[in-house]
């Protein structure tokens, strides 16, 4: 069996605001294994951010609180180790790419000059070292002539460039995890394209454990093998890529496929719409946070939450509809 | 669908001075025909025009040069009355549906106002259509006395939409309405469009770069690259017999939500980017990236012209009786 890198055990982390406690995760359970490619799709509010940022403790707090769970990453225990534990942490165990490399890199440093930084930080190298190791970073992800790049400033960068040096400087420390948050949403068709194949590439080439967050089910079919479906602060369904969008059985799953307009679709079908909006997470709904958009709902995902229940081998989906003594459609007057 | 055109762009072309002296080309030499009661999808990369064509197409933006032919009738749109009467034909729905609602306005009031500016029906009058208008897009009457910031994003853009139709437009440019918007809720506003567009005969100009929507939803798609259209066919046709080396990289760097389809499709990578559309290259604008360019490219700008029936591309190396 691959190595574990991260595992995740029933979190739950929550802002305090002005308006009261917002359950931002509310038992989420997660793992990596080395080389694999777990993707995080959901829609925006969904937790999938804060889960990531509460893996490198990135979050302030307060007004963020981990109110509990465990976060194992490659045997560090992240929900106790204090801030300078996690400087040793971030960068050597753990690195992130953000959504915008604009604003993640400074300004006023030469791209090549921020990535030894990084290097001379975390590894015992001397200047001339950390130098040629910031190049073969560079040349790593495909940046031509990386000598003459690692001396130009962030803005001489295009988007596409800027992604792949924020690349380059998240694995310059061979991290055991790669978070990549949104990596491609600011970028367009064709150099999100490139980006792709890159992150392909490099976890064929060095073996890292990657959790990519994404809301585009179309680069989750691209690159990830394991998928979490969040909803709400909590995962509604994980497995593979194939148990997602071919063996799926959570109804939010089934919706979201369904409501993307495929190549195939005709002009003459309408979508599929998920009627309504996601719970506000000041008061989450005390049974299935789904259930009010769910055109499956019964009387018990009003009332209880539903556990989570073993689908396939590795494969698991929270709905009540999986409860073996769940009745069949026609009985329940199942319009769906 | 009629073969009437609505609204044609002949030769548009809108610069833009930016500091040093020097012009932006936005949009080069656009010549476009949008028939009535059809959704015309425009996309391509940011940066391409495809928001400059479109707001000059409505008339926000007066072109460099070329003109708009509206209803066969040519408009004069440095004329103040020409521009105020094609803006009561003519509405555009934003991609931010945060950044284009006034957050001091009360709904009501916002859908209200175009139809004040064009002095349409009484008060009375005026509060009952507001209360049709909020019931066609699928909100509330009550709505119509709250602020925007009450307002959840897909809602918002319901509102938006409300305030364009308020003044019974024929024409429509819907500028990436769905971008900002989450996955659940992005099937909803398409929806929503296409009802209208069949109960009231609108015609869409959908600029998107979202491809798989902009299939779902156009009849006809134009392909636009550094400011010039580049494809222009039925979607179906654009998607069965791509010709453009440019529409055939765009088309096969959409991922498709499908993880079998994904590993079986040979993705055609583009390498490089886009140039800047202050100092663009001689000739075809895509010879830089193109993969088959020859040195013809280099050296003249490719014509639009039809290649196939009603498909038409800019590019040297299809010419029409070769395909």
């Amino acid at each position: 069996m691959a190595n574990r890198v991260l595992d995740i055990q029933d979190l739950h982390v929550s802002f305090d605001t002005y308006a009261g406690e917002v359950k931002a995760v509310r038992g989420v359970t997660l793992h990596v294994d080395e080389g694999e490619v777990l993707a995080i799709v959901g829609e925006s509010g969904c937790g999938k951010s804060v889960t990531a940022q509460t893996i490198m403790k990135l979050n302030p707090m307060p007004p963020a609180r981990i109110v509990s769970g465990t976060i194992d990453l490659a045997g560090h225990d992240i929900v106790k180790a204090n801030e300078r534990a996690m400087q040793k942490i971030r960068g050597k165990d753990v690195s992130m790419i953000f959504q915008d490399p604009m604003t993640c890199m400074n300004p006023t440093t030469q791209v090549g000059k921020q990535i030894v930084e990084a290097i001379k930080l975390h590894r015992k190298l001397s200047h001339a070292e950390a130098k040629a190791e910031a190049i073969r970073c560079l040349k790593q992800v495909n940046i031509p002539n990386p000598e003459e790049r690692s001396k130009q400033y962030p803005h001489e960068y295009s988007g596409g460039m800027r992604q792949r040096a924020m690349i380059a400087m998240a694995l310059s420390c061979d991290p055991k995890l790669l978070i990549a948050d949104e990596p491609t949403t600011a970028l367009d068709v064709t150099i999100q394209a490139q980006i792709m194949d890159l992150l392909v590439e490099l976890k064929e080439k060095i073996n890292t454990a990657i959790i990519l967050i994404t809301h585009d089910l179309g680069v989750v079919a691209g690159v990830a093998d394991r998928v979490a479906v969040m909803y709400a602060g909590k995962v509604v369904e994980t497995g593979t890529v194939q148990d997602i969008f071919y063996r799926n059985s959570h109804p939010y799953t089934q919706a979201l496929l369904k409501s993307l307009p495929s190549p195939d679709t005709t002009k003459e079908e309408t979508l599929t719409a998920i009627p309504g909006t996601p719970p506000d997470l000041l008061s989450p709904p005390v049974g299935c946070a789904f259930a009010a958009r769910c055109k499956h709902c019964m009387q018990i995902c009003l009332e209880e939450q539903p556990p989570e229940f073993q689908v396939g081998e590795g494969h698991s989906a929270c709905c009540w509809l999986l409860h073996p003594d769940c009745p069949p459609a026609e009985e329940r007057g199942d319009q769906g | 669908m009629s073969q009437e055109v609505l609204i044609r762009a002949e030769g548009i072309c809108k610069y833009f001075k930016v500091s040093g002296g020097r012009t932006l080309h936005a949009v080069e030499d656009v010549t476009l025909d949008i028939h009535r009661g059809e959704t015309l999808g425009l996309v391509g990369e940011s940066g391409c025009g495809k928001s400059t064509l479109g707001r000059t197409m409505m008339g926000i933006y007066t072109p460099t040069k070329g003109k708009l032919i509206y209803n066969g009738e040519a408009l004069d749109l440095h004329s103040k009355k020409d521009r105020f009467r094609f803006a009561k034909k003519a509405q555009i729905v934003f991609q931010d549906p945060y950044a284009s609602l006034d957050s001091r306005m009360t709904v009501g009031s916002i859908i209200e106002e175009g139809m004040v500016i064009h002095d349409m029906y009484d008060a009375k009058g005026r509060q009952k259509r507001v209360e049709e208008l909020l019931d066609t897009v699928g909100l509330n009457r009550e709505h119509a006395n709250r602020f925007p910031h009450e307002f959840s994003g897909g809602q918002r853009q319901r509102i938006g939409i409300a305030r364009a139709l308020a003044i019974e437009p024929e024409f429509i440019v819907c500028d990436e309405p769905i971008s900002a918007l989450d996955v659940s809720i992005q099937a909803q506003v398409i929806n929503l469009l296409r009802k209208l567009q069949k109960e009231m005969g609108l015609t869409y100009l959908f600029i998107a770069h979202d491809l798989n929507i902009v299939k779902y939803i156009s009849d006809r798609i134009a392909v636009m690259y550094l400011g010039s259209v580049v494809e222009l066919a039925t979607s179906d046709e654009l998607y069965s017999h791509t010709l453009h080396p440019y529409s055939k990289a765009l088309l096969s760097a959409v991922p498709i939500p499908d993880p079998d389809k994904e590993a079986q499709k040979s993705r055609q990578i583009i390498s490089g980017d886009v140039p800047s559309p202050i100092n663009k290259p001689k000739g075809c604008s895509f010879c830089t990236r193109c993969p088959v360019a020859c040195d013809k490219c280099r050296e003249s700008v490719p014509p639009l012209q039809e290649v196939r029936p009603g498909h038409f591309v800019a590019c040297h190396l299809v010419q029409p009786g070769q395909v």
